[in-house]
């Protein structure tokens, strides 16, 4: 039982300080989760503290690689919405 | 339509009190000598100071503890001016360099804020550790901090401790209806929480800090976005309520909202407002409180004087090669600034001394004009039309000069024209000139004379080198004497 952290993090150090198992990393290119230290936050907190702050749709996943934080539960902007709008920017 | 009375005092008057105007000391005329000497060489907070002082921002801060619907955390490009935009996060370490570095090469540096580009008391040690050294190394600088609000109350000893006597908190709203349709989450007590109850939240921390760093005796500027449909109707109240609780400056920005961007705004199509919708906010804010018009909304690495980034001088490859003697450059800074504050007042007497002198237009009826100015600071016109990448709006009027705000020719962004959308630049610059009718400038080629003439804005080279305020109002006094301000367009203005 293990979150991770992926590519699209911006390494913001937000979630560094909150980890209670001290398993998030600074690393290049971006931050990690030590699979071995993460407990998920279970016994300490009700939510990942992690995902808990995460500004970053998609950037952590559950052990199942499903996003904690899926496309549109963040910002609001419903995801096709988003591709439409970046769709129609790309062809400028 | 009634003219404002430029030189009552702040509470009874209209627009102008609030700003630089010719005929008054300067937009922080009203405050207390305490105060004002305070923030009378503080760029980002007196108008005055802005044409004069130079300030930075380092981005020690990338962590954030809410979601702005007009923020992208995303986003990072050299070519964009705004705030939350970064292009290289520093260590402390690193930003305690950068700015003795900086201050060293521009010695018109008066302070160093940090603004981000996330929070900066959602990144505590870091911020901090960065005040703690740079109130010891490079005691001269005033050191500044922008937030969101929502950490504010539990940061105010510390903020009194590294002797900040400056903070801006960004209130957008006082009402968790309006709240939540501007931020969409925060992150409180180990939960993020949303929509109403979120926005209630932040909304008390951010009154709370308010309070608590008024009773401290520390600075408070007000910094609200302008969100067309969201909260313009909102912010008079905002203003009300920010002043009566201690707040000495309100600062009513528009919105940023480009699709490119990302953000929630962008995206979902929310305009931002036009520069006449801004004008007229502010003036309407102006009878509560004292406003800020000056504001650039820059990044939060931005380097230099307002409206100008330095930042690609000092990247921290460059500041490792630069040799520099931190001692020499700090007395060097105490000599200049000692320079331009002799300037300043000088100026500022010889504003008293001509306003107290009736204007030759006082007794007639002539409608105001706004007028657009090309200049590279201290107060003069020195700026080809070509080079601006903006202009400053000054208002003329029978009972004088005031400044109004500023105008960006190339729209937040640097990039090239594949950013545009095939407008030329200078038909770019034409068009953010709305509502002026003559432009200043140093020189000014023939193309855009021609362009710009036929636009309805007449383009002036005749006043290069002069006091802007001064030459404004000549440009005016010629204007009326050419039969353009009759006073019948008054009447028409203000049953428009």
């Amino acid at each position: 039982m293990a979150l991770k952290i992926i590519e699209s993090c911006v390494n913001c150090f937000a979630c560094e300080p909150l980890c209670p198992s001290k398993a998030i990393y600074e690393a290049k290119p971006h931050f990690l989760i030590d699979a071995k230290k993460c407990t998920e936050c279970e016994g300490d907190f009700a939510e990942p503290q992690c995902a808990s702050i995460c500004p970053i749709e998609g950037a952590i996943l559950d052990a199942l690689n499903v996003p904690l934080n899926p496309p549109g539960s963040l910002t609001g902007i419903p995801p096709e919405k988003m591709a439409e709008v970046m769709a129609e920017w790309q062809t400028h | 339509m009634e003219l404002p009375v430029l030189n009552e005092q702040p509470a009874k008057t209209g627009g102008c009190s609030a700003s630089s105007c010719g005929s008054t000391d300067d937009q922080l005329g009203h405050l207390s000598d305490e105060i004002r000497a305070k923030v009378q060489n503080h760029p980002c907070y007196s108008e005055d100071a802005h044409h004069y002082f130079a300030r930075m921002h380092v981005a020690v801060a990338p962590a954030c503890n809410i979601q702005c619907h007009y923020c992208n955390r995303k986003y990072d490009c050299a070519n964009e001016s705004r705030p939350g935009v970064v292009s290289e996060l520093l260590t402390p370490d690193q930003a305690v360099k950068k700015t003795k570095a900086v201050a060293a090469n521009i010695p018109q540096m008066t302070v160093l804020g940090i603004a981000g580009p996330g929070d900066p008391l959602a990144n505590p040690e870091r911020t901090f550790e960065t005040f703690r050294r740079l109130s010891a190394e490079a005691p001269d600088i005033k050191l500044c901090v922008s937030t969101n609000g929502l950490s504010l109350p539990e940061s105010v000893e510390e903020l009194a401790k590294h002797n900040i006597d400056h903070v801006t908190i960004t209130i957008n709203c006082v009402d968790p209806e309006i709240g939540a349709k501007i931020y969409p989450w925060i992150f409180w007590e180990n939960r993020r929480i949303k929509g109403k109850k979120a926005a209630k939240i932040l909304i008390e921390q951010q009154q709370k800090g308010l309070e608590m760093l008024v009773a401290k005796g520390i600075l408070v500027k007000v910094n609200s976005v302008m969100i067309p449909g969201v909260n313009d109707k909102h912010l008079a109240e905002v203003s009300r309520i920010v002043k009566a609780k201690g707040a000495f400056l309100h600062n009513v920005m528009p919105l940023i909202a480009e699709a490119e961007h990302g953000t929630f705004y962008g995206v979902m199509g929310q305009r931002g407002p036009n520069a006449l919708e801004l004008q007229a906010l502010q003036d309407e804010c102006a009878g509560d409180m004292n406003m800020m018009r000056h504001c650039r909304q820059c990044r939060a690495d931005a380097v230099g004087m307002l409206g100008e980034d330095r930042g690609d001088e000092f990247t921290l490859d460059k500041i490792e090669t630069m040799e520099i003697d931190y001692q020499a450059a700090m007395e060097k800074r105490k000599l200049i600034h000692q320079a331009i504050e002799a300037e300043m007042n000088s100026k500022r007497a010889e504003k008293t001394e001509t306003s107290s002198k009736s204007s030759p237009l006082e007794a007639l009826q002539a409608r105001p004009v706004l007028m657009a100015v090309a200049t590279t600071g201290q107060g003069v016109i020195n700026q080809h039309f070509g080079h601006a990448k903006e202009f400053l709006v000054y208002e003329a009027s029978p009972s004088g000069v005031r400044f109004i705000g500023h105008r960006k020719t190339d729209l937040y962004c640097g990039g090239d024209s594949t950013c545009g959308d095939g407008e030329s630049v200078l038909q770019q610059t034409i068009r953010a000139l709305e509502g002026c009718e003559a432009v200043l400038c140093s020189k000014v080629g023939y193309e855009p004379w021609e362009m710009l003439e036929a636009a309805g804005i007449q383009p002036n080279g005749e006043h290069a080198m002069e006091p802007i305020e001064a030459a404004v109002m000549a440009v005016y006094l010629e204007m009326h004497q050419a039969g353009k301000l009759a006073a019948v367009e008054i009447e028409q203005r203000a049953s428009a």
